[in-house]
């Protein structure tokens, strides 16, 4: 365990370093992941780049588009910021299950989303809202979808030298609605068993208009249930369509069994989380209509 | 790898050290400065009784590296109260009896702390308690001694009605 730590003054910087230290260096903000990794010696970083001090990757705001959510964002501000606490509860949702308090004190929404685990809360939730990423590297920038990034257990489509410096969320429309829910062991520190995000979209008609779901523990990254999803659409919203898309994200998730549980019993809590986070999505777009 | 000379504000007091870049903060606060109330056991983040205050903000120090520090402010349990001085938070623990073998208690003491500040005057349900200690383990399992001891100091800071803010 030897390494030299490194604090750029700007993102530009930073991602120069990246460039230069090649794969011996990792970028680090709240360590969560990163430092239990070194310590248990599951990676051995020769260079660690230290983002904390960037002002440039930091805050949440409102634009024209949506949420710009810095990457420094720590879980806890994610929980406590009233531009989440209506539409978009379902982020604050999964934000405040992430570890302990002061586990949440500390990490970060950038550093959660590159760690790319499949039972990542908040990248349930963020993948359910359409969120995209920037990321910033020697060549330039590039925006892409959250869902693109992540292609493996740990492993994303970030290039070393790139940092991912925030995450978009897109407006939602006034009749939408997320919602995230989660089966673990017990209410708090737990990994997710399985654990479900939806984003709802319904007409005056209360019929579905669009509908996103994603999962997270049952496959090897965090994914969307495409068929249900589908299935949704052009439905009248309610606890018939609900409990069928259940079933069809159930049949089509990819889950494995291991220390937490059975491949059958995840299948189980898909099809039953996945009409809980509806329903709840639903409830939130008539609470803000009423 | 060499060492490095960095300088932290720990207590309020400025500390120069030369430290391993790859110190954890617990590290340099237990075997640098010889500052022992904050305790070592998972150094995974699982347990809290590493817990100390990073701007305010309750952190484990077990899995901060010393060398991100410089800048901040670190509060240790030390910083925040002593037996002749105890904070009103601490009172509140030992009128309780909410401390037993008192491992847990420095970690317990800042993270409730930290939860308090982060709510503001309002005063926060046993639930809301519950859940914002959870990441700080008693093993003596005085955990509703520790809880009463929370809510009452919450309650004696002349704090609003409760209204939930469970997820």
């Amino acid at each position: 365990m030897a390494f030299a730590v490194h604090h750029p003054g700007s993102v530009a910087d930073a991602v120069a370093l990246a460039s230069r230290l090649g794969d011996s260096a990792r970028f680090i903000a709240g360590g969560t992941d990163l430092v239990v990794q070194i310590n248990h010696k599951r990676c051995a970083p020769h260079h660690l780049i230290d983002i904390t001090r960037l002002g440039e990757l930091a805050g949440i705001e409102e634009t024209q588009c949506g949420v710009r959510i810095g990457a420094l964002t720590t879980h806890k501000e994610i929980e406590r910021h009233p531009s989440f606490q209506g539409a978009l509860r379902g982020l604050v949702e999964a934000a405040c299950v992430v570890g302990g308090h002061q586990v949440r004190n500390l990490g970060t929404i950038g550093g959660n989303i590159a760690n790319a685990s499949p039972a990542a809360d908040v990248v349930v939730a963020l993948l359910a809202l359409g969120a995209e990423v920037s990321l910033v590297g020697s060549s330039g920038t590039r925006v892409m979808k959250l869902g693109e990034l992540l292609i493996g257990p740990g492993r994303t489509a970030r290039r070393n030298d790139e940092l991912l410096t925030s995450v978009q969320i897109p407006k939602l429309s006034p009749m939408a609605a997320s919602a995230f829910v989660k089966a673990g062991r017990r209410k708090a520190m737990e990994i997710s068993v399985v654990c479900v995000g939806a984003c709802l979209v319904v007409d005056a008609s209360g019929r579905c208009t669009d509908a996103r779901i994603a999962l997270g523990a049952v496959g090897p990254t965090v994914l969307r249930a495409r068929g249900a999803e589908d299935a949704l659409r052009g439905q009248r919203a309610d606890r018939s369509a609900f409990k069928q898309a259940g079933q069809t994200a159930a049949a089509h998730c990819d889950p494995i069994g291991d220390v937490r549980a059975s491949e059958q019993y995840r299948r189980l809590l898909v099809e039953a989380l996945v009409p809980r986070a509806l329903a709840r999505s639903l409830s939130r777009i008539m609470e803000a209509k009423s | 790898m060499s060492r490095v000379r960095i300088t932290l504000s720990i207590n309020g007091e400025s500390h120069e050290l030369e430290i391993e870049p790859h110190w954890t903060l617990l590290h340099v606060l237990r075997d640098e400065i010889g500052l022992m109330g904050s305790k070592e056991n998972c150094l995974e983040a699982e347990c809290g009784v590493c817990t100390v205050l990073l701007d305010g903000k309750a952190v484990n120090s077990c899995i901060l590296l010393a060398a991100l520090c410089p800048g901040r402010e670190i509060v240790t349990i030390e910083g925040f109260g002593n037996p002749e001085h105890l904070h009103p938070l601490q009172h509140a623990f030992v009128a309780h009896g909410a401390v037993q073998c008192g491992y847990c208690i420095p970690g317990m003491i800042l993270t409730a702390q930290s939860f308090l500040d982060e709510i503001g005057d309002r005063r926060p349900s046993r639930e809301e308690i519950r859940e914002a200690i959870s990441g700080t383990l008693c093993r003596c399992t005085g955990y509703q001694k520790i809880v009463d001891a929370i809510a009452a100091h919450a309650a004696g800071r002349g704090g609003k009605r409760a209204q939930a803010h469970v997820c």
